[in-house]
């Protein structure tokens, strides 16, 4: 029961974050700038690299005084975690949103989800791949033990878990099945660098592995080998 | 006993685990299907393949594929498989994994640009039949035209090319024999990736509907190029029963000949007129109407015929002389000097004994023997297996008419299915 409300408020938060309220032209404009210093930032990272990127450079990009960069963010990396809360919610509304989805079977929503989280990265490739080493630094706010990227991955399991409860509830599963959503992060992190190791025209590759590996761990996970 | 370090199998295990590690392979996927299969494959495309595909034991389906195909070649050398499980086999055709519409999805955008329903007026997300790597959606265009669609699976290419590359490492010891030769493997690679560029088979269906149009009965779908990509192949609705469905409503024998007498025309026409096949002639690529007519459905895998072979198969169909005069051997000798080969006298004698056994009795070239041959009776398939068995056997067989005999197989296979009675010399007759 606790993990089912967990997963309902995690649903919730998303709808806040992916539509905000428009509550005056202040709330707008500061939305605005946040949005110029993450294209920038982003702009920048694919080009110069992660590391090579200033705060400095990014503001100049962005057409603002370097202070006001720390107004919205701390560091950079708040930026790039920033950059992949987007990435996450906007999947999560994708699938949400897509009335089609609503009676698919799992396989295809999880594919709907991974695809659409791919198809949100693609536009910064060579950032993932630099941003994937960075996150692997001991103490790094993008690695997986820092504070605010939990909550994200958090969010984003509560979301997958939501998803199989839709199509096998709880007391239909094997043993196991509560470890599913942490296989599943796993599983994602294995697509995140097939895909960017993909050199195929238009990653039909990762589509033809994204496919079949899903229908291979949904059909197992449905006999409770998982 | 120095450890070697590259032998074939190790080779071979590096090939397969490099090319499974980067795209998968189509033989993978077969197998996954063969463990994990149930819930998927039942609730499957519904089409004449999958009744086809009923009559099968289970095993033998998670044979399709381009793996199926070479299964084919080696078994019918080796004499592994039994008789009948290879007339099925012979008819059976390429299939991919089903796609889900969040897949179709992805690969109509790739390969056309847009969303469906942006792209076209309506579009359904179920598919209505499977195809060759891919399956088939109805459609309406925004000029209001209803299409079949048809849409591949993703990166089907390269699982293909990895598994011919696993294959040849694995065949190594076959191919030093002779048992499977080089030029065999080179051939069937080029014929199935073919199959995978939907713009070849815009091309070849373009081509065989401008020179089948002498043939009244043969009907043949219109591509609508501005919804076509080498991933995407849309066409004009076609209209019909496949065999399955057609032999359910029992037609009368009148019929049954009809439609047989028009199978065997259009395979002679293709081969001595157009110097063309539509080569994959499963039984789901025919659609039959009630007034004899036949539609043409999968365009992938055509085989495009030399003049030498065409002016070679004139001269010995319906020979009349004796098989031992020196004027058949001569006529037999022609395509290997051609190539520079020699005709091995067992192979000599197989083709002999092929054209004694199996062409004479179903395509008499004498006048007074003339009359419609029976294709019920099963011996004519036996006698037909019996003797390619034999001739391949003594690895002799040119590379060319591999394509050519799968065709020639699935024709026979259909006509004995249909039980129909063809005169079939009078038909050949016509077009020499």
């Amino acid at each position: 029961m606790a993990t089912k409300k967990t997963v309902k408020s995690v649903t919730k938060k998303r709808a806040r974050a992916a539509k905000p309220r428009p509550s005056g032209r202040r709330a707008q404009n500061k939305l605005d700038i946040r949005a110029r210093i993450v294209r920038a930032a982003l702009d920048l990272f694919q080009t110069k690299g992660f590391d090579a990127t200033t705060t400095k450079a990014i503001a100049r990009k962005a057409r603002i005084a370097e202070g006001t960069v720390f107004n919205y963010f701390k560091t950079k990396d708040d930026i790039a975690l920033h950059f992949f809360e987007q990435e996450v919610d906007q999947a999560m509304a994708t699938v949400r949103e897509n009335p089609r989805l609503r009676n698919a079977p799992l396989e295809e929503k999880l594919f709907a989800l991974v695809h659409s989280q791919l198809e949100y990265l693609a536009r910064h490739e060579r950032f993932i791949g630099a941003a994937l080493i960075h996150a692997l630094k001991p103490a790094s706010p993008l690695g997986p033990f820092s504070h605010r990227s939990q909550e994200l991955r958090h969010r984003y399991l509560g979301f997958v878990e939501e998803l199989i409860e839709e199509s096998s509830p709880k007391h239909e599963r094997g043993p196991l099945s509560f470890f599913a959503p942490e296989v599943f992060w796993i599983y994602y992190l294995g697509v995140l660098l097939y895909w960017l190791n993909d050199s195929s025209e238009g990653k039909q590759n990762t589509l033809a592995f994204l496919d079949r590996s899903l229908n291979v761990g949904v059909s197992m996970f449905k006999r409770g080998w998982l | 006993m120095s450890p070697e370090k590259n032998t074939p199998t190790r080779r071979a295990l590096a090939v397969a685990s490099m090319g499974a590690g980067i795209a998968g392979s189509y033989l993978g996927y077969v197998l996954q299907r063969a463990f994990l299969g149930d819930a998927q494959s039942e609730a499957k495309l519904k089409s004449a393949h999958a009744s086809a595909a009923r009559r099968m034991r289970n095993e033998m389906q998670a044979l399709r594929g381009p793996a199926m195909k070479l299964g084919q070649m080696l078994s019918l050398q080796t004499g592994i498989l039994p008789d009948e499980v290879l007339a099925e086999l012979a008819s059976l055709q390429m299939e991919a994994p089903g796609m889900h519409p969040s897949l179709v999805r992805v690969q109509i955008k790739q390969g056309l640009g847009g969303e469906p329903e942006d792209i076209f007026k309506e579009f359904t997300p179920e598919p209505f039949a499977a195809a060759s790597l891919g399956q088939v959606h109805r459609a309406v265009t925004r000029e209001g035209e209803h299409v079949a669609v048809k849409v591949q699976y993703p990166g089907i290419r390269q699982a293909i090319t990895n598994d011919f590359k696993l294959f040849r490492a694995v065949s190594k010891p076959a191919q030093a024999s002779g048992h499977i030769p080089k030029a065999a493997i080179d051939e069937m690679e080029q014929q199935i990736i073919a199959e995978t560029d939907y713009r070849r088979e815009a091309e070849n269906i373009e081509f065989f509907g401008k020179q089948l149009t002498p043939l009244a009965f043969v009907h043949i779908p219109r591509v609508l190029r501005a919804y076509s990509s080498d991933k995407v192949l849309t066409m004009s609705l076609m209209r019909g029963q496949h065999l399955e469905d057609f032999l359910a409503r029992r037609p009368s024998q009148k019929l049954r000949d009809q439609l047989g007498a028009n199978l065997c025309e259009l395979f002679f026409f293709q081969v001595l007129k157009v110097e063309a096949l539509h080569a994959d002639p499963h039984w789901g690529n025919y659609l039959f109407l009630p007034d004899g007519g036949v539609w043409l459905v999968d365009f992938g895998c055509a085989k495009y015929l030399s003049p030498e072979t065409v002016a070679y198969l004139r001269s010995v169909f319906l020979y009349p002389g004796a098989t031992d005069s020196a004027d058949f051997q001569r006529l037999l000798e022609k395509p290997y000097r051609l190539t520079g080969q020699k005709l091995h006298p067992a192979t000599r004698r197989a083709l002999v004994s092929f054209a004694e056994n199996f062409y004479r009795k179903v395509y008499s070239p004498w006048p007074e023997k003339r009359q419609p041959f029976d294709f019920a009776d099963k011996g004519f398939l036996e006698d037909y297996l019996r003797e390619s068995k034999n001739l391949l056997r003594t690895k002799g067989v040119m590379i060319e008419y591999i394509f050519m005999a799968r065709a020639e197989m699935g024709l026979y296979h259909t006509l004995h299915r249909l039980k129909a009675r063809v005169p079939t010399s009078d038909i050949v007759r016509k077009y020499l």
